[in-house]
């Protein structure tokens, strides 16, 4: 392979650093567009009496308000795959149950006076009490958001796996505690954008927006929007200004704007500015998770049990409650557990609605799981990597089949972890910490093994159904992607995904894959990365999520590339009278493999299949386009056990991590960071360093910095970046990148996701760090992120200061 | 959010308890404060222009006085609603006589924000608080003193 796994430069950049880029806000597709503004509701909780609109249409330039009754009047509420009532409207009808929440949309000739408008909108409203943490949520006094619901428990679920009282039974120890992961969000550079616009004689709706997927979603906006699923024509902008997930929620605004235009009856666009991204976007779950363990004195874990409660906010959207079950087949992690129980629960609560976010489901799950590693070697006075190294998966064990049913296709656990400890001198550093603890210095080295899962499996989030349940409707199962491969009458190649990138580079790797399979320089490929669910090879798991570019789109790429290169190879196998097999693709022609000189170019064969089809092979197709659907059968969907395997592909990271605690301050410096990354085989090492890099600055964000902050009325505090605290450069701290490639035996190219593995593994190995460093103090974390007031307290035993 | 504090003012109780009262003594004295109108006994309403950080804007605001015990004491309930968001408060006010010329007033007060105010503000909210606060009671010295001259 002459390009793939190269350091290619990506395509993209070009463009992007001089000002090329096409995003959303660029777009203007139709003329007479008029722009729209949002009134949200300042209440977390309470009843709208009435909206008094008057003053506001008859400011100048308004040509209309619209307000929930007359949206509601026009959709259904949005399906999600959960067996409760909740009616989720894209704006309140008769309660807001967040701040934030849409109250009532002004459309003007510009935004400045549609934003001058809002003012002018009079709503009253009767407050109703607010509930704003899980476990309030959890008990039956609380207030109930959703009246039709009767409970704030929109999903709960128990699983059992092996033989958990066996391994309870048998446990030399016990051990239980208690975790709290924040609200976090990604906050992408880019806010949402929408442009929406009804055609009436066709009773169709064509939505441009910065949206990347999951297209399931496509059926939740035409199931709301009640038209035909090919009457709603959604388009993607070239350029997306990052997601990490959280795009996937511009869902209910496409529908929202949707019906505006309708009833305002012209095209409206609308761009969402920070405030309104902070406050009301999406975000991850917030989750406290219960967490038991059965050990044996010498490190052997039997068994564990999982309680864990995810909060989605106002109202449950989908794909929640996907984030309790994303990590389900990987619960035990890296570990040789094969008893299991896990009890999952969604809350609504009034705060934000939740979704997609960079490692979904994973930060939460392994703060407690990795958290409780180091809490089992304290308890049992062994080393740490003794305890890792006792339960850690051998690669011998590989393909192994988890409790869950999670089917890890390949890896070397033990080979990353023994590379991590060259990179650190790991009894040097217990020595110097030693020394430190006695000079009033506190140093602490944190470990964490995680599994990173890559691809879903369409089929992981019926989980959140019974087999009883799931066994009504149709089985829902694979991670297929599409893409499309053209060659024009003059030989110009074009490629088209439905992977709908949002800043990970897809256009590259696609025209690398496309150039090896074709030996052409990757220069001469044009890809088209806009997606438009009218003419792209698209399907229900289309788009960018879960890491399944590596796996997934690019597979579909190579595909499609190989369909192309084997009907060139017939064309050629006529012209140059010789078998299939004997025949190469390289450097612009197809020769024969013993004799060079035997050849013919590509344009030319392009040119017959174009020009002159009747010189073709009997059967073939005249042109050459040809269109690919992935998938991989290891997705299969869940059974009657509930096993699943809920991704295709698993990698691996293991980080150490190295740290000095404050304890004057609380403030917590990160001496080193060292990562372990196998994804089995990199398709661009240049790309894969971003990607580790970005999802490891996310993970910090978490594990230090951010959280989407409530309080005790459910009134939103972070509603600026001077509240929500972002790492930025200068907080990144001295990172060690090293790989190690077991190439995935399922995946044509051998490659695995890999953008989200630090995501997952950063807040944790930092909280273990910070524990081990304030050791003397019998410090442990529990809760994130590590704010200097919430470390300094946990040292000095004092209660976090209220705000 | 809550506070209290004291400040001692010129004048007899019963003169700074009328003041106090007074519609067109509040609309000078209030930071913002465009109108302010008697809508029936003890029940004012006003409209208050305020920036917390960067959210300026406007609120309706309807002001209660309870519990009335003239000249001693009262309770002031203000709900204000407005594009930025909503405030409600409540502050408890103390009239104490210290000599013939001088009253200490005393105050206690809680206030809660809703909405962008509380998003984006919370943060200056304690300081912009105090502010209006002192703000309003060098006024209230500064029309005290023009009663007490008429007086």
């Amino acid at each position: 392979m002459t390009y793939i796994g190269k350091p290619l430069k990506r395509i993209e950049d070009a463009r992007l650093v001089s000002g090329e880029g096409t995003f959303i806000d660029d777009l203007s597709p139709l003329p007479n567009i008029h722009y729209a503004a949002i009134l949200r509701s300042p209440h977390a909780h309470a009843r709208i009496i009435q909206i008094h609109t008057e003053e506001a249409e008859k400011l100048s330039g308004v040509i209309g308000v619209v307000t929930g009754k007359q949206v509601a009047a026009l959709t259904r509420p949005f399906p999600v795959g959960v067996k409760v009532p909740v009616k989720y409207y894209p704006i309140a009808v008769e309660k807001v149950r967040f701040v934030g929440e849409a109250v009532a949309v002004v459309v003007a000739k510009n935004r400045y006076i549609a934003e001058d408008a809002l003012s002018l909108i009079k709503v009253e409203y009767e407050a109703l009490t607010p509930v704003v943490n899980i476990e309030d949520a959890l008990s039956a006094e609380s207030s109930v958001l959703h009246e039709e619901v009767g409970s704030n428990v929109v999903n709960h679920r128990i699983f059992r796996y092996g033989n958990i009282d066996e391994a309870f039974k048998n446990a030399d120890h016990v051990i239980n505690k208690k975790f709290t992961f924040p609200k976090v969000s990604a906050t992408p550079v880019e806010n949402y954008g929408v442009i929406a616009n009804y055609t009436k004689s066709e009773g169709s709706y064509t939505i441009w927006s910065n949206f990347h997927g999951p297209f399931t979603l496509h059926s939740v906006m035409t199931a709301a929007l009640k038209v035909p699923s090919n009457r709603l024509r959604i388009i993607t902008p070239k350029d997306i200004g990052g997601s990490y997930g959280i795009k996937s929620g511009v869902f209910p605004y496409m529908v929202l704007m949707g019906v505006v235009s309708r009833i305002v009856n012209v095209p409206v666009k609308w761009t969402e500015d920070r405030q309104e991204h902070l406050m009301a976007s999406s975000s991850g779950t917030d989750r406290v998770t219960w967490i038991e363990a059965a050990v044996k004195k010498d490190g052997t874990i039997l068994g564990l049990k999982m309680k864990y409660a995810d909060n989605v906010g106002g109202y449950i959207r989908a794909p929640e409650p996907a984030c309790l079950y994303r990590t389900h087949s990987n619960s035990t992690g890296a570990y040789r557990i094969q008893n299991v129980e896990i009890e999952a629960i969604a809350v609504v609560t009034n705060k934000s609605p939740t979704g997609l976010i960079r490692g979904y489901g994973g930060p939460q799950h392994y703060f407690p799981l990795e958290r409780m590693i180091q809490i089992i070697s304290n308890e049992l006075d062994l080393d740490i990597l003794e305890v890792i190294k006792k339960n850690l998966l051998t690669k011998e064990e590989f393909p192994y089949q988890t409790a869950s049913g999670g089917i890890y296709d390949s890896g070397d656990y033990h080979k990353a972890l023994n590379l991590a400890l060259e990179s650190i001198d790991y009894e040097e550093f217990k020595a110097k910490q030693k020394e430190g603890w006695k000079n009033g210095k506190y140093l602490g080295l944190g470990f964490a093994c995680i599994v990173e899962p890559s691809g879903s499996n369409m089929g992981y989030v019926t989980l959140a159904l019974t087999p009883e349940e799931r066994a009504k409707s149709l089985p829902k199962s694979g991670c297929s992607e599409g893409a499309t491969v053209t060659i024009d009458p003059q030989g110009g190649i074009t490629v088209r995904i439905s992977t709908v990138p949002t800043g990970q580079g897809h256009e590259t790797v696609a025209a690398q894959i496309v150039a090896d399979a074709l030996g052409v320089d990757p220069a001469m490929i044009r890809v088209v990365a806009e997606l438009d669910t009218l003419t792209s090879p698209w399907s229900v798991a289309s788009g960018s999520y879960s890491s399944r570019f590596a796996p997934i789109g690019s597979s579909a790429v190579y595909q499609a590339a190989h369909k192309v290169k084997r009907k060139l190879l017939e064309i050629a196998k006529n012209h140059l009278n010789t078998a299939m097999d004997k025949l190469v693709i390289g450097d612009g022609k197809v020769s024969v493999k013993n004799d060079p000189e035997k050849s013919i170019s590509i344009k030319r064969l392009v040119g017959l299949a174009h020009w002159n089809p009747e010189g073709l092979p009997n059967g073939l197709e005249p042109g050459i386009h040809e269109s690919a659907f992935f998938t991989l059968p290891a997705a299969k969907s869940p059974n009657e056990l509930d096993l699943v395997n809920g991704s295709v592909t698993y990698g691996f990271v293991f980080d150490a991590v190295q740290v000095e605690v404050d304890i004057d301050t609380g403030e917590v410096k990160i001496l080193n960071y060292t990562t372990i990354h196998d994804a089995g085989s990199l398709l661009n090492p240049n790309i894969v360093e971003g990607q580790i890099m970005g999802g490891l600055a996310h993970g910090l964000g978490a594990a230090m910095y951010e959280e989407l902050a409530y309080d005790e009325r459910g009134q939103f505090l972070t509603g600026s970046f001077m509240d929500y605290l972002c790492p930025t450069a200068t907080e990144i701290p001295k990172v060690t990148i090293k790989h190690i490639e077991t190439p995935s035996p399922l995946t044509p190219l051998g490659a695995k996701g890999l953008g989200e593995g630090n995501t997952m593994s950063a807040p944790v190995v930092i909280a273990n760090a910070v524990t081990d460093a304030l050791k003397p103090f019998n410090v442990s974390i529990d809760q994130l992120p590590l704010t200097p007031d919430r470390v300094w307290s946990k040292i000095h035993h004092q209660n976090a200061v209220k705000i | 959010m809550n506070g209290e504090g004291a400040i001692q003012l010129n004048g007899k109780p019963k003169t700074i308890f009328t003041s106090l009262l007074d519609p067109e003594v509040l609309k000078n004295c209030i930071m913002g404060c465009n109108e302010l109108n008697k809508q029936e006994d003890n029940v004012y309403v006003a409209d208050i222009l305020i920036g917390v950080a960067a959210v300026k804007g406007k609120y309706d605001v309807t002001i209660r006085l309870s519990d009335l015990q003239p000249p001693n004491s009262y309770k002031l309930i203000v709900n204000g609603e407005g594009a930025p968001g909503f405030v409600d408060a409540e502050a408890k006010i103390q009239l104490i006589q210290i000599d013939d010329e001088n009253t200490e007033l005393r105050y206690t007060y809680e206030a809660a924000v809703g909405g962008k105010v509380a998003a984006i503000g919370q943060r200056m909210l304690g300081g912009v608080a105090k502010l209006i606060i002192k703000d309003f009671f060098k006024k209230i010295k500064r029309e005290l003193e023009k009663v007490n001259i008429a007086d």
